[in-house]
């Protein structure tokens, strides 16, 4: 037993100050004497950006189980065991914001992972194991691209293929077309002429989308 | 008031016929037939034939 107390000491002397503060106010439960260690109870945070979790972070995190009696000292346990997630009073049915920002559970995480603490960091969005499951999960995802989504494009893009038709087949009846104007006298007798079409209002820009009449 | 003499010249547009949307604007006589002729379109990068656009209606 001492000698695990000698083992946390020379721990607490190695660590940043950032860090030791930081277990200072809130205790890992593995350090702490005789305590048994949490049961981990999965808690699935969806990734709708739309909920009103504030924890929404796509990737499934593992927060210690609810106590059975569920006292305000308790809870308030409960929740120093979470600094870095968001808390729900259930009373109030407030949210109550992370006790640490993402910027200095980003710092706190960079530090525990130098330090070789990581197991003793309680879950957080921050987490690299977290970041590399989302990263896993979401893959390179450009907007637009996933499941179910689809990109509206500009008009001219949405435009492009059929026009680039229309194109295509004048161009394949380009030289008959002056085989006969030449033929006609280049022009005299030429009865078909082009009509510009004008375009709908929101496009209309002075050049008009043409229509050969 | 008598209402002002018509222009003797009037400006047409040719259009490109390769349905690039691409047009040159010309001069000619009013009482001259329409205007056709071949020129280049840069967008299809071919010699094409232009003619003039019909005019009247919207414009």
């Amino acid at each position: 037993m001492a000698a695990v107390a000698h083992e946390h000491v020379r721990l607490a002397q190695s660590l940043p100050r950032q860090l030791l503060h930081f277990f200072k106010r809130f205790p890992p439960p593995q350090l702490s004497p005789g305590a048994p260690p949490p049961r981990p109870q999965t808690v699935q945070v969806v990734s709708d950006t739309s909920s009103s979790n504030p924890n929404a972070g796509g990737a499934t995190i593992e927060v210690p189980a609810d106590d059975p009696s569920p006292t305000p000292l308790i809870q308030n346990a409960k929740w120093k065991r979470n600094p870095f997630l968001a808390h729900k009073n259930p009373t109030t049915g407030n949210w109550h914001a992370p006790h640490y920002s993402l910027r200095r559970q980003a710092d706190l995480f960079r530090l525990a992972v130098e330090y070789n603490v990581l197991p003793l960091m309680p879950e957080s969005p921050k987490h690299p194991e977290i970041k590399a499951a989302k990263r896993v999960e979401q893959g390179l995802r450009v907007k637009g691209t996933g499941e179910g989504q689809r990109v509206k494009g500009k008009y001219w893009e949405r435009t492009l293929k059929s026009r680039l038709e229309v194109r295509r087949k004048a161009m394949e009846a380009m030289p008959d077309m002056i085989r006969t104007w030449k033929e006609t006298g280049h022009g005299r007798g030429w009865k078909k002429y082009p009509r510009g079409r004008t375009l709908p209002d929101n496009r209309r820009k002075g050049r008009g989308v043409l229509e050969y009449a | 008031m008598a209402k002002k003499a018509k222009s003797r010249t009037i400006s047409v547009r040719l259009l490109s016929m390769a349905m690039t949307g691409y047009y040159m604007t010309f001069t000619r006589p009013r009482q001259h037939r329409p205007l056709s002729m071949l020129k280049y379109d840069p967008v299809v990068k071919k010699k094409v034939l232009f003619l003039e656009q019909k005019r009247g209606g919207s414009k």
